[in-house]
């Protein structure tokens, strides 16, 4: 006599999946990934010596795959709070197209393939840099700090920053000043960027108990933190051109971003009225972007300029 | 009735049918690309490629 009356028990349903393509692209979070592959190509342009495009092209995969492998391991563990914000509602996971089990496992998949191929076909040490800066944002980033510090993004932010200097040492197989200088630059760039999301999100970061610092310390002590971040990204931005490491172009083009960037970071400090606050938020987020980007394209600019200048006669550099 | 749909086993609905399909071949194509390029690097590296001092 069986003490288990198999009739009785009903297995449930297995879940099938309907998750399409898109939905595991969506996973990778593509326009971070953009940012990542763009700020590793300048670490690539800018490294000194011939690197072979293929190896270039290998060096940049791996590391726009190890990106976004992060990113998916992100929403995996964030799934949860994904789903009270606005901003991250229609992501694959809170819109249960994807399980976190299957993202967990995507991500791990893509972390090992993309570690592993930049190790034995371009060096170890970007291997192993690729393998650190996975390893920050999902561990120290997204297990450690998201929902315990309002620092979270200001340290965080070091992974953000690692990519053109994951590029640099799959060029080189060293480190130098030039890409520390691309660290800095991103690093100081993250907190007035983050923060001018965070406050026009503010509601929705509080509903999903993250800590972001105009939840924790209040919108004003936020805009004063952005202004203060801003001055010192500004100049550390142009110090590359005086210190001698990047050339004019860069720094008159630094300093005219940097400019517009402290005008709009003075605008959110003193705008205190809800909708022009507001306004002058959603302005300086938006110029962040443009700012990080064309401050990265001079920089492949005075390659290119560099590169063409003996063909057409110029005396550059 | 019972006997047949366990001889059935699970059956795929259109649509779960239709991901699955576009997932195995965005495998096959990731696959692909892994193979080109392991080649590629192959050819580019030369004989260099079997000089791995540990």
């Amino acid at each position: 006599m069986s003490v288990v009356d198999h009739n009785a028990i009903e297995l449930a349903a297995p879940r099938i999946s309907e998750a399409e393509v898109g939905d595991y692209i969506a996973l990778l979070k593509p326009r971070v990934m953009s940012l990542v592959i763009f700020t590793a190509l300048v670490g690539l342009a800018i490294a000194p010596g011939h690197f072979h495009p293929v190896l270039a092209i290998t060096s940049l995969l791996c590391i726009s795959v190890g990106a976004g492998a992060s990113g998916a391991l992100n929403m995996a563990l964030e799934g949860d709070i994904d789903a009270l914000m606005s901003r991250t509602a229609n992501r694959p996971i809170p819109r249960g197209r994807i399980t976190r089990a299957e993202a967990m496992a995507f991500g791990v998949t893509l972390s090992f393939f993309s570690v592993m191929t930049l190790g034995i076909l371009v060096n170890w040490y970007a291997g192993a840099l690729l393998a650190f800066t996975i390893f920050f944002y999902v561990v120290i980033y997204t297990m450690g700090l998201k929902r315990r510090t309002a620092q979270n993004i200001v340290i965080g932010g070091a992974a953000g920053s690692l990519p053109p200097v994951v590029a640099w040492v799959a060029a080189t197989g060293s480190i130098s000043v030039e890409p520390l200088l691309l660290f800095l630059i991103i690093f100081f760039w993250t907190p007035p960027h983050f923060w001018a999301l965070a406050l026009f999100r503010s509601d929705d970061y509080a509903r999903a108990g993250v800590p972001m610092l105009p939840v924790v310390a209040g919108p004003d002590a936020t805009r004063l933190q952005i202004l203060l971040y801003t001055i010192v990204l500004v100049a550390i931005a142009a110090s590359p051109w005086p210190l001698g490491y990047f050339d004019a172009i860069y720094g008159v083009t630094s300093l005219i971003l940097g400019a517009g960037m402290l005008v709009l970071a003075v605008n959110v400090y003193v705008a205190r009225e809800r909708s022009q606050s507001l306004r002058a938020t959603r302005k300086l987020f938006a110029f962040s972007i443009l700012y990080l980007f064309a401050l990265f394209a001079t920089l492949l600019l005075e390659v290119v300029v560099r590169a063409v200048a003996p063909w057409i006669g110029l005396g550059v550099g | 009735m019972d006997d047949k749909r366990e001889r059935e086993g699970i059956v795929l609905t259109e649509a779960q049918k239709r991901s699955r399909r576009q997932r195995s071949i965005a495998i096959a194509l990731a696959l692909g690309v892994l193979v080109v390029l392991f080649f590629a690097v192959t050819i580019v590296k030369g004989p260099v490629v079997l000089n791995r001092p540990l």
